[in-house]
């Protein structure tokens, strides 16, 4: 049995800057979705899940002064990483191996393509290149705290924190560290709008998640991390969890680099996997936080492969209708998303949906369960090249 | 029309990479997807960049592309008669 | 935890090829070094031509590992593909950052994914196993070997290819090695980090 317990959450996303915020947005189904208005774009007015803050607000919430060099990317990913910290009460714990494993594609790019231009013509000494790599956002995030003996960082597209909280259980299974605070973050930027627009994928108004009309994605941004940790080291520190990471499973569709398989097949092996990773069955599932971009072929693709494992597909939701596809992030929002319907017994709503897909036989969760008992939640999160990730979190007492 | 047909051919072959094709390979009447060429979904999408960026042809929707990728000479009528550069 | 043996080491670069440390000699011709080591390899696969340059390095480094394997193209769960890489699409980036000057390009944007790489790997031996891409700082032979050994561990795998791809400015490597369960003959243990010091070091 694997053994892996979450002490810690933090999230911001287009819902809220931390879990009371997103809870209740979640539990008002109040989307965080709308149009445009941080991103310094032509495409202003698109409808996305921006954080509804800017890097000047978030560095006074942080508590940092103006003139510090950092990346929007990093700075969401410093409030969710001391929020996740502060609930596992590892901010002052000393002598503990922890471990930062944080996803992102984007990186430092929100700040590369403001000053890129510049750097070129008249300003090589530009200080924000230098944080345009994937593994300096990472680095900015723990020299905040100063209290990671170890970090890695993933670029797996839009599975990358959900590959990270994978990677984090087996740090902590292998006993390379005590605790693992596990995630994704990732901003929005002219540069992968822009490759999302030209993909034709951007629905002009808010997603439809498995609608038999959804017309593509919103892109969203946010960072979430969860802080994994062995039972050893809770029983060390005297703590409760808050639920377990119980399966795990990631596999390659292995079929186009951008586009899902028509019968799902990495989906239904990484979904299989990790429920043979947590030694459940299909039925065990209480709620699948589905990837559900809201684009034809993802939606389809993984409703097939949904049919192909559950048969009798449990509750299903995309809360990608509430945040946007915050990509790289993704896997640590609906992580943290399904810790939150763990907790309060709730299965998040699907929005926008009116339709259901004519080659599909289940509908998305659409109203609320009243007092609906949640023991095991999967989530989904699927990444282009092929990369997929499932993820399985039970309730704590559960073991 | 005919080197009309010709020119697409070669912007074709150049955009998509097919490194081992000439315009005499491909077929005016032939389906462009599908079959030969061995294009998918990133080509289409190229391919209406370049109906916008060398023709001045606007396409919003991928399915539009879907019938006017049909053969090479239903793209150069739709060219002939659309284009705004 | 299990044993693991490395069958097969390649290494591609802008200029030369080698496997298990012997060059494979290609004629120079007018294309460019990785064409022609394509057609040196008799390689029937037009994509390669869609391909940017890491995704060119890291395939044609698989190749040549699966170089003579009549079983290649049987379907397989059990093999993972994990690259490691510093600079990762940067190179595409700036390409397609261009693009974005007038029309941004849907076929560059694709490669501005670090992972699209272990994807061409994959889908051409048609692998369904874990795929990822992990960027470190430099090529550090002990994170490399660390990460290898917890891919193995939970989990069903036979095989791997893993290794460190790089790629930026027109030039770049692709060392990948062909990891086992099982010991074959000529295939050397894969016991510690040293091992990767060494194997890079000797290509």
């Amino acid at each position: 049995m694997n053994r892996v317990f979450i002490t810690g959450a933090g999230i911001i996303s287009a819902l809220g800057v931390n879990k009371t915020e997103v809870l209740e947005s979640l539990r008002k189904h109040r989307s965080g979705i709308a149009p445009l208005i941080y991103l310094n774009t032509l495409h202003r007015g698109i409808p996305a899940g921006e954080v509804k803050r800017s890097n000047r607000e978030m560095m006074q919430m942080l508590g940092m002064p103006p003139e510090e060099i950092t990346t929007r990317t990093s700075l969401l990913g410093m409030i969710a990483v001391d929020e996740a910290l502060q609930q596992a009460g590892l901010e002052t714990d000393a002598g503990m191996r922890l471990a930062l494993v944080s996803g992102t594609t984007v990186g430092g790019m929100d700040m590369s393509e403001q000053y890129y231009k510049d750097f070129l013509e008249n300003d090589t000494r530009n200080a924000y290149i230098a944080t345009h790599d994937c593994g300096a956002c990472t680095e900015m995030i723990a020299n905040r705290t100063g209290m990671f003996s170890m970090l890695d960082t993933i670029s797996t597209a839009c599975s990358s924190a959900a590959n990270a909280i994978m990677l984090g259980a087996k740090l902590i299974l292998h006993q390379r560290a005590d605790a693992v605070v596990a995630g994704g973050c990732e901003c929005i930027t002219r540069f992968h709008l822009n490759g999302f627009n030209s993909f034709l994928i951007l629905d002009g108004e808010a997603c439809k998640p498995f609608d038999e009309h959804r017309a593509g994605l919103n892109l969203g941004e946010g960072a979430a991390y969860v802080v994994l940790e062995s039972g050893e080291s809770l029983r060390r520190r005297n703590r409760e969890p808050l639920c377990r990471l119980s399966g795990w499973g990631n596999a390659c569709d292995a079929f186009h680099q951008t586009a899902s398989s028509p019968r799902g097949e990495g989906a239904v092996l990484s979904m299989t996997k990790a429920l043979a990773s947590a030694s459940l069955s299909p039925s065990e599932i209480s709620y699948v936080n589905a990837h559900g971009t809201g684009t034809q072929n993802n939606d389809l693709s993984e409703g097939i492969a949904l049919e192909r494992v559950f048969g009798k597909v449990p509750p299903v939701s995309s809360t990608k209708s509430f945040t946007g596809h915050t990509t790289s992030a993704a896997g640590g929002v609906e992580a943290v998303i399904s810790l939150l319907a763990l907790q309060h017994n709730f299965i998040p709503v699907n929005l926008n949906f009116s339709s259901p897909m004519k080659e599909l036989s289940f509908r998305p969760s659409t109203h609320d369960i009243p007092a609906f008992p949640l023991r095991h939640i999967l989530s989904n999160s699927f990444g282009f090249g092929g990369n997929n990730t499932s993820l399985i979190f039970s309730k704590a007492e559960d073991s | 029309m005919d080197e009309l047909i010709l020119k697409l051919k070669r912007e074709i072959i150049d955009v998509l990479n097919l490194e081992e094709v000439s315009p005499e390979d491909i077929a005016t009447d032939a389906p462009l997807f599908g079959e030969g060429l061995g294009l998918d979904s990133i080509d289409a999408l190229e391919l209406i960049v370049l109906m916008e960026k060398n023709y001045g042809i606007k396409l919003k929707d991928p399915t539009q592309g879907r019938d006017l990728f049909k053969s090479i000479r239903v793209m150069a009528e739709y060219i002939r008669e659309n284009r705004t550069k | 935890m299990r044993p693991l043996y490395v069958r097969r080491t390649a290494c591609v670069t802008t200029r030369a090829a080698r496997v298990n440390g012997e060059e494979i000699p290609v004629v120079a011709t007018s294309d460019p070094f990785l064409t022609a080591l394509y057609r040196r390899l008799g390689i029937d696969y037009p994509r390669f031509f869609k391909m940017d340059g890491l995704s060119k390095l890291g395939f044609l480094a698989s190749e040549l590992l699966f170089w003579g394997d009549a079983s290649r193209f049987l379907p397989r769960e059990d093999c993972a593909v994990i690259c490691f890489s510093r600079t990762s699409s940067l190179d595409t980036d700036r390409r397609y950052q261009a693009s974005m000057r007038d029309y941004p390009s849907p076929s560059l944007f694709v490669y501005t994914l670090p992972n699209i790489v272990t994807a061409e790997i994959a889908i051409r031996n048609k692998l369904y196993g874990e795929t990822s891409v992990y960027i470190c700082e430099t090529y550090n032979p002990h994170q490399i070997f660390r990460t290898i050994r917890n891919t193995f561990a939970h989990q069903p795998l036979r095989s791997a290819l893993a290794g460190w791809t790089e790629y930026d400015g027109d030039t770049g490597e692709a060392f990948l090695m062909q990891i086992e369960t099982q010991a074959a003959s000529a295939s050397e243990p894969l016991l510690s980090a040293g091992f990767l010091t060494t194997a890079k070091h000797n290509l």
